[in-house]
C-alpha cells in the first residue's frame, strides 16, 4: 500500500484534467461529481494508508517514497519525494475527507453559476497542491505546495470577479502571502547553507548544524506561518477572503489551507525546539491573535466575517498549542476545527443560499422554523466552536489550554478569556439569525431549506464535530498515541499531566463557556438592549473594536501608500514618458517621410546620457579608490 | 621646444574645431568643422611619428566619412539647411556631468597615474609591415570577424535607404 | 619579406559560420525567390543545423582559435541558449513579416547576424573579439529596432538606441585601452595574470568596461534606453533582444570578470552587488505603475538583469552556473510573454495597453492561461522555470555570505508579484468595458507553435531543472 501512496496525488490531477478537457461538453452536475469522486478516491487512498500504518510497528511508521529525481545540484538535492507518516496521513485524511464533503456540497451550492467548470478545476487543483504540501518530504517541494495553495486561494477568492471587491480581496490575499513566503524562502536557503540538507527527516536528525541560527530560522518560518495561517501581523487578508464562494471559505479559509502554518510548525518542530525564544514567540503570537481576533468577531454583523475572525482566533489557539510544545494537541485542534468550522461555513452558506446572498445577521431571525436542518447542524457546530462540554472543540481546546498553563499562566488566562468571548459570539451567531422573530419579512418569507446534496454533507460534518473529540480524551488519547512517533523526540510538557489538576481545569473552562453562552442568551433573548448599553459603557474601546483596531488603515498608511507613491515618483521622475506620453525637449532630427515633416522625439536622450554619465562617474570613482 | 609649441598649437586647433562642431547652429557648418577636427587629429599622429596612421586618418575620416556626412546633409535638408539650436533642456546637466567626468579622467591620467616610463626611441623600421603582419597573423580572427560587421552595416544601410513600397 | 599566415582551423567557429552562410543564403534567395515565407524557414533550418554543430563540438575536445575564440563548454552553452532564442524569435516574427510584406530578407538576415554576434560574445576570450562581437550584435539590433517603419516610434527608438549605444561602446573601448595599457595584454587570461590590483589605470579600465557591459544588459543606471526601445521596436525584435542580447551580454560579462578579474573579487564584488540592488529595485518600482504592457515587460527585464547579476556578484561557482541557468529560464518565459503580446497587439499599434487586457480570459481562455503561466514564472512561483533561476542565484549569494543581497532579492521578487499579478487580474478578473468591441485576435499557427514551445520549456525546466543545471555547471567549470 505504501508504495502506492502517490495515487493520492494523482486522482485530483485526473479529475482536473478530465474536467478541463471535456468540461464544456458535460453538464454542471457531472463536472461536480467527477471532481468529487476524484477527491473521494484520494480519501480512500488516505484511509488505506492510515490502516497500513496502524498495522505496522509504532517505530516503523515512516515511509519515504521517491517519485522522481527533481533537483540535483552539487549538494542541493530536493526530490519529488513523499513522506508517509502519521502526521501527513492525518492531514491527508482531513484534507480529502472534509474536502470531499465540501465538493459534494458545492454541487448544490454552485448550481446555476456560469463558471462551474472553472470552479471545480480550481478546487481539484487546490486539493492537489494541499496534498503536495502535506506529503512533501523536503522544504522545496513543500514550498511548491505552499505557493500552489496560495495561488488557488487567490483564484477562488476572486472567483466572482464581477464584484470588484472580490478581485481586490484575491489580490490582497496573494500579496500579503508573498510577505510570508519571503520568510519561507529565506529560511530554506539559510537551512541549506548551514546544514546542506533539505529533507525534514535529515534536518531533524542533524539539528546541531543549524543550532547556531535556530532562532533566526524559526522566526523566518514563523513569518511564513503568520502569512498563511492569518496570524498577527499578517492576518488582514483572511476577513476579505470571505468574498469568495462559501465552499471555498469552508475548505480553504477554514479547514485546510490556513492551518498549513500549524502543520509547518509541527513538521519542523525539531528546528523550533532548538530555540526556546522562537517557541515563546510562536506561543505569544498565537494567544494574542486568538484574543484580538475574538474581540473583532464580537463586533461583526456579517455572518461569514464572524466566522472568519473566529477562524483566525481558533488558529491562534493551534499556534499557541504548537508554540508551547504540545504539537499533537495543536494538530488535534486542527482536526476538530476542520470539522466544526467547515460545518459552520457550509451551514452559513446554506443560510446565504436561502436568503439570496444576504449575510447581515441583523436582517435575519427566526430561521429555525424555515430551515431546521441547517439550524441543528449550525447549533452543533457552534457548540463545538464554543467548546461546550463533550463537543469536539471542548477536548481539543482544553488540551491546549492545559499545556499553556504549564508553560505560562498568563497565556492560559488570556486563552480562557478568549474562550469566554468565543462562547459568547458563537451563540450570538446562533441566536440572532435562527431564534427570535423574523426581522425582515421579505427575506424570511422566501427562505427555504437547502437540497439534500447540501444537507447530507452538513450532517456528516456535524457527526465529526460532535464525536471527533472523543479521539483525544485525556488519559486515553488515541490521537496523541497515534501521532506520538512523529513527535517522539519532543518531550516538552507532554505526559506530565497530573490527572486531578487537569480535571479541575476542565471544570473551570466548562463554567467559563457556559457563562459565555448564558450571557449571549441574556443579551439577545432576554434583555435585547443590553448589548447597546454595554457598548456605550466601553467608550472609545468600542470604536476601536468596531473598526477592527484600525489595523487595515495602519497598513495602508504605513506601507501601501508610501510604496505606491514611491513607485509613482520613480515612474514620473525617471521615466517622464509615462506621464503624458509626449516628450519635451527639442527635436534633433527631422524625418521627411510622406511629405510632411514629422519630428522624432529624442529630447529625452540628453537625460539618458546624463544618467549614463553619472553612473560612469560613480563607478570610476569607486574603482579608482579600491583598486 | 619647437615640437612642444607645434603640439600645443595643433591640439588647441583640434579642440576649438571640435567645440565648433557641437555648438554651431548650422548642421552643414558643423560637418565642415568636423573635417578640420579630423585634420587636427591627423596632425597629432604626425607629431607622434605615426605617419601611416596619419595618412589613414586623412584618407578615411577626411576623405570618406566627412564627405559621406556632407552628402547626407545635402540630400536630406539642403546645403545650408535650417538653423537648429544644439541645446535642449537637459543640456546644462549633461554638460555638467560630462565636465565632471572629463575632469576626473584628466586628473587621474595626468596627475595620479604613474605611467610606465618607456624611453621614446626611434620608430623601428618596417613598423607598417609589422602592423600588417599582425592584422593577418595574431589578430586575423577579429580582423575577419569584423568583415561580418561591415556586412551588417551594408545590409543596414540598404534597409534604411530603401524607399517604402506602398 | 615573407608574410607567414598562421594556420588556423575554423572548426571552433563552425556554428557561427553555419549561421553566417545561412544569412548570406537568405539574402541571395530573397532576390530570386518570390515566396518570402521560405526565408524564415530557411533561417530556422540554419539555426537547427548550427545547433547540431554545437552538439557535435560538445562531443569532442575543447577547440580554440588562437587566443581569440574558444568553443569550450561555456561558449557552447551560450550558443545553445542563443540559438534557441533565435529560433523562437524567428517563429514569433513570421506572421508579422508576412503581413508587413517588406524586406523580410533583410530582417531575417540581420537577426541571424545578431545571433552570430551573440554567439561570438559567448565564445570570445579576447577583449578585441568581445568588442567586435558586441558591435555586430549592436549594429544589427539598432537596425532591427527601426524595422517597423510605419510607426514613428520605431525609428525614434532605433535612433535613441544607436546614440546611447555609441556612447556605451566608446566607454567599453576606452576601458579596453586602459586595461591594455596597464597589463600589456588583450586576451582575458593574459590580463588576469598581469593586471594585479595596483594602479589606477587598471581600476579605471575595469570601471569603464563595466559601464559598457552594464549598458548592454541594462543595469541601472545604464538602463534608461530599455523601456523606449522595447516599446518602440517591433515586438518580435523586443522579444529577441530582451533575452538574446541579455544572454550574450552576461556571457561576456561573466567570463570577463571570472577569468580576467578572478583575483580581485574583493574589489568588484561589492560594486556588482550594489548595482544588482539598484537595478532590481529600480526596475520593480518603475514597473509597478506602467500602463503599456511592453514597457512593463521592459522594466521587468531590467529587474531580471538585477536578479541575474546577483549570481555574478556572488562570485562563486553556484553563482556562475546559477546565472547561466537563469539566462536559459528567463529566455523561455520572456519570449513567451512577448509572444503573447504580439498576439494581442492591434495591427499597426505595435503595443498593448494594460487596459485592453481586460476580459482576455473569457474570449481567449487558452491564451490567457498561457500568459498567466509566463507571468507566474517571471514572478518566481514554483515549480516553474523562473523559480529555480532565482533559487540558484539567491542561494549563491547566501553561500557567498551575502545573505543581505538574497534578502533584498527576495523582497524585490515579492514586490514584483504585484505587477505580474496585475496582468493576470486584468485578464481573468475584469470584463472588458461595456460597448468595447471584442478584441479580434488572430491565432496564426506558427505563432501558436512558438508559444507552445516556450510554454513547454517553462514547465519542463521547472519540473526537471537538474538536467539544465548540470549543463550550466559543466559550462561554469571552466572557471575552475
Amino acid at each position: 500500500m505504501l508504495n502506492y501512496a502517490w495515487l493520492i496525488l494523482v486522482f485530483p490531477v485526473l479529475g482536473l484534467l478530465l474536467n478541463l478537457a471535456f468540461g464544456r461538453r458535460l453538464s454542471d452536475r457531472t463536472i461536480g461529481w467527477i471532481a468529487s469522486s476524484a477527491v473521494f478516491l484520494s480519501f480512500l487512498v488516505a484511509v488505506g494508508l492510515f490502516f497500513t500504518l496502524l498495522g505496522m510497528p509504532v517505530e516503523g511508521r515512516q515511509h519515504e517514497l521517491m517519485l522522481w529525481q527533481w533537483i540535483h545540484v552539487d549538494l542541493f538535492r530536493a526530490d519529488v519525494k513523499i513522506l508517509v507518516d502519521p502526521l501527513s496521513v492525518t492531514m491527508g485524511l482531513i484534507v480529502t475527507g472534509v474536502g470531499f464533503l465540501i465538493h459534494v456540497y458545492s454541487i448544490g451550492y454552485m448550481e446555476g453559476d456560469k463558471r462551474v467548470q472553472r470552479f471545480f478545476v480550481f478546487m481539484n487543483f487546490f486539493i492537489f497542491m494541499m496534498l503536495t504540501l502535506v506529503f512533501a518530504n523536503n522544504f522545496v517541494l513543500l514550498y511548491v505546495g505552499w505557493e500552489g495553495v496560495g495561488l488557488s486561494s487567490y483564484l477562488l477568492i476572486g472567483f466572482w470577479f464581477e464584484k470588484p471587491i472580490a478581485a481586490e480581496a484575491g489580490k490582497k490575499a496573494f500579496l500579503v502571502n508573498r510577505v510570508g513566503d519571503f520568510g519561507m524562502a529565506l529560511a530554506i536557503m539559510w537551512i541549506f547553507k548551514l546544514s546542506g540538507r533539505l529533507s525534514f527527516l535529515d534536518i531533524a536528525a542533524n539539528t546541531q548544524a543549524i543550532a547556531p541560527a535556530a532562532t533566526g530560522i524559526a522566526l523566518l518560518l514563523l513569518l511564513a506561518v503568520t502569512g498563511k495561517s492569518a496570524q498577527i501581523p499578517l492576518y488582514i487578508w483572511l476577513p476579505d477572503a470571505m468574498e469568495g464562494p462559501t465552499p471555498v471559505s469552508a475548505l480553504i479559509h477554514a479547514a485546510t489551507m490556513v492551518t498549513a502554518g500549524v502543520y509547518l510548525v509541527a513538521r519542523t518542530f525539531a528546528i523550533f525546539l532548538l530555540s526556546p525564544v522562537a517557541m515563546t514567540w510562536v506561543a505569544t503570537i498565537g494567544v494574542v491573535t486568538a484574543f484580538f481576533a475574538a474581540t473583532m468577531a464580537l463586533a461583526q454583523v456579517d455572518l461569514k466575517r464572524i466566522l472568519a475572525y473566529s477562524t483566525i482566533s481558533q488558529i491562534g489557539y493551534m499556534v499557541l498549542g504548537v508554540g508551547v510544545g504540545a504539537f499533537s494537541a495543536g494538530i488535534f485542534h486542527l482536526m476538530t476545527h476542520a470539522f466544526f468550522k467547515a460545518l459552520l461555513f457550509l451551514a452559513a452558506g446554506s443560510v446565504m443560499h436561502a436568503l439570496h446572498g444576504e449575510l447581515d445577521i441583523r436582517k435575519m431571525g427566526g430561521l429555525r422554523e424555515k430551515m431546521p436542518q441547517t439550524f441543528w447542524t449550525f447549533l452543533i457546530g457552534a457548540a463545538a466552536l464554543a467548546g461546550f462540554p463533550l463537543f469536539s472543540g471542548f477536548f481539543s481546546k482544553d488540551e491546549i489550554l492545559w499545556h499553556a498553563w504549564q508553560h505560562a499562566h498568563w497565556m492560559w488566562a488570556l486563552g480562557l478569556l478568549t474562550a469566554f468571548m468565543t462562547a459568547y459570539y458563537s451563540f450570538r451567531a446562533v441566536i440572532v439569525p435562527f431564534l427570535g422573530k423574523p426581522r425582515d419579512k421579505y427575506l424570511f418569507s422566501h427562505a427555504h431549506e437547502a437540497p439534500p446534496v447540501m444537507t447530507i454533507p452538513l450532517w456528516l460534518l456535524a457527526m465529526g464535530a460532535l464525536l471527533g473529540g472523543f479521539l483525544g480524551l485525556p488519559h486515553a488519547s488515541l490521537f496523541g498515541k497515534w501521532l506520538e512517533p512523529v513527535f517522539a523526540s519532543a518531550h516538552v510538557g507532554e505526559g506530565a499531566a497530573s490527572g486531578n489538576l487537569e480535571l479541575i481545569f476542565m471544570g473551570i473552562s466548562s463554567l467559563v463557556v457556559l457563562a459565555g453562552i448564558g450571557l449571549a442568551y441574556y443579551a439577545y433573548m432576554v434583555d435585547t438592549e443590553f448589548p447597546n448599553r454595554f457598548r456605550k459603557s466601553l467608550g472609545f474601546i468600542d470604536g476601536l473594536v468596531q473598526h477592527k483596531w484600525y489595523v487595515d488603515e495602519l497598513y495602508m498608511a504605513v506601507i501601501v501608500h508610501p510604496l505606491w507613491e514611491l513607485a509613482g515618483w520613480f515612474a514620473k521622475f525617471f521615466d517622464p514618458k509615462v506621464i503624458d506620453g509626449t516628450v519635451n525637449g527639442l527635436a534633433w532630427v527631422t524625418d521627411e517621410v510622406g511629405g510632411g515633416v514629422r519630428k522624432l522625439q529624442t529630447g529625452l536622450v540628453g537625460w539618458y546620457v546624463f544618467s549614463l554619465f553619472v553612473g560612469a562617474v560613480l563607478l570610476l570613482g569607486y574603482f579608482m579608490l579600491v583598486w | 621646444m619647437v615640437m612642444r609649441v607645434v603640439f600645443v598649437v595643433v591640439s588647441l586647433f583640434t579642440l576649438v574645431m571640435a567645440f565648433m562642431v557641437v555648438s554651431h547652429p548650422t548642421l552643414f557648418s558643423s560637418a565642415l568643422y568636423l573635417v578640420a577636427t579630423f585634420l587636427g587629429v591627423a596632425g597629432l599622429y604626425v607629431l607622434l611619428e605615426a605617419d601611416f596612421l596619419a595618412v589613414v586618418q586623412v584618407m578615411i575620416y577626411v576623405g570618406a566619412v566627412s564627405i559621406l556626412i556632407i552628402f547626407a546633409i545635402m540630400l536630406s535638408r539642403g546645403m545650408m539647411g535650417k538653423r537648429t539650436s544644439s541645446h535642449n533642456r537637459q543640456a546644462k546637466w549633461v554638460a555638467l556631468a560630462s565636465l565632471l567626468l572629463a575632469i576626473l579622467l584628466l586628473y587621474f591620467i595626468t596627475v595620479l597615474m604613474r605611467w610606465p616610463a618607456v624611453q621614446a626611441g626611434p620608430v623601428p623600421a618596417g613598423a607598417i609591415q609589422m602592423l600588417g603582419q599582425d592584422l593577418v597573423g595574431r589578430y586575423v580572427v577579429p580582423f575577419e570577424v569584423a568583415s561580418v560587421l561591415l556586412l551588417v552595416a551594408l545590409v543596414g544601410a540598404i534597409v534604411l535607404a530603401r524607399e517604402r513600397e506602398i | 619579406m615573407t608574410i607567414t599566415m598562421p594556420s588556423v582551423s575554423l572548426m571552433p567557429y563552425l556554428p557561427e559560420i553555419i549561421l553566417l552562410v545561412t544569412a548570406l543564403l537568405v539574402l541571395l534567395v530573397d532576390t530570386v525567390w518570390g515566396d518570402k515565407r521560405w526565408l524564415v524557414w530557411l533561417a530556422f533550418l540554419g539555426t537547427l543545423v548550427s545547433g547540431v554543430a554545437v552538439w557535435w563540438l560538445a562531443q569532442g575536445p575543447t577547440l580554440q582559435l588562437q587566443d581569440m575564440l574558444t568553443a569550450d563548454a561555456y561558449a557552447l552553452f551560450i550558443d545553445m541558449v542563443v540559438l534557441i532564442v533565435a529560433a523562437i524569435s524567428l517563429l514569433l516574427a513570421y506572421d508579422w513579416l508576412i503581413e508587413h510584406n517588406e524586406q523580410q530578407g533583410e530582417y531575417v538576415a540581420l537577426l541571424l547576424f545578431a545571433t552570430v554576434g551573440m554567439m561570438t560574445m559567448g565564445a570570445a576570450i579576447n577583449v578585441v573579439t568581445i568588442f567586435v562581437a558586441l558591435e555586430i550584435l549592436s549594429l544589427s539590433l539598432y537596425i532591427l529596432t527601426g524595422f517597423a517603419r510605419e510607426r514613428l516610434t520605431s525609428g525614434e527608438a532605433a535612433l535613441k538606441y544607436f546614440l546611447l549605444g555609441a556612447f556605451a561602446s566608446a566607454f567599453f573601448l576606452y576601458g579596453a585601452a586602459l586595461l591594455y595599457g596597464s597589463s600589456g595584454h588583450l586576451d582575458l587570461i593574459g590580463i588576469g595574470q598581469n593586471l594585479g590590483t595596483g594602479g589606477l589605470m587598471a581600476g579605471a579600465g575595469v570601471a569603464l568596461l563595466l559601464v559598457g557591459f552594464s549598458f548592454k544588459v541594462a543595469l541601472a543606471p545604464f538602463h534608461m534606453w530599455t523601456p523606449d526601445v522595447y516599446q518602440g521596436a517591433p515586438t518580435s525584435v523586443s522579444a529577441f533582444m530582451s533575452v538574446g542580447a541579455k544572454a550574450a551580454g552576461f556571457a561576456a560579462f561573466l567570463r570577463f570578470f571570472q577569468v580576467a578579474l578572478a583575483g580581485s573579487y574583493a574589489q568588484w564584488g561589492p560594486a556588482l552587488a550594489a548595482l544588482a540592488v539598484l537595478t532590481m529595485t529600480w526596475g520593480n518600482l518603475a514597473a509597478l505603475r506602467q500602463e503599456s504592457l511592453k514597457r512593463l515587460l521592459a522594466y521587468s527585464s531590467i529587474a531580471h538583469a538585477g536578479y541575474a547579476l546577483v549570481g555574478l556578484a556572488a562570485g562563486n561557482s553556484l553563482g556562475s552556473s546559477g546565472l547561466l541557468f537563469y539566462l536559459l529560464a528567463y529566455a523561455f518565459m520572456n519570449l513567451g510573454a512577448f509572444g503573447v503580446a504580439i498576439m494581442l497587439e492591434k495591427p499597426g499599434s505595435g503595443d498593448v495597453m494594460m487596459s485592453s487586457l481586460r476580459g482576455t480570459s473569457r474570449q481567449h481562455p487558452l491564451l490567457a492561461a498561457t500568459m498567466a503561466v509566463f507571468m507566474f514564472s517571471l514572478a518566481g512561483v514554483p515549480p516553474l522555470a523562473g523559480f529555480f533561476g532565482k533559487l540558484y542565484v539567491f542561494g549563491a549569494a547566501v553561500e557567498a555570505n551575502m545573505a543581505w543581497l538574497a534578502i533584498v532579492g527576495v523582497i524585490n521578487s515579492a514586490l514584483s508579484a504585484y505587477y505580474y499579478l496585475r496582468v493576470t487580474v486584468l485578464m481573468y478578473m475584469r470584463d472588458e468595458e461595456a460597448g468595447e468591441e471584442e478584441v479580434a485576435v488572430s491565432k496564426p499557427p506558427v505563432l501558436v507553435f512558438a508559444l507552445v514551445v516556450a510554454l513547454f520549456f517553462v514547465v519542463i525546466v521547472g519540473l526537471w531543472p537538474s538536467v539544465w543545471m548540470q549543463m550550466a555547471q559543466q559550462a561554469a567549470l571552466i572557471f575552475g
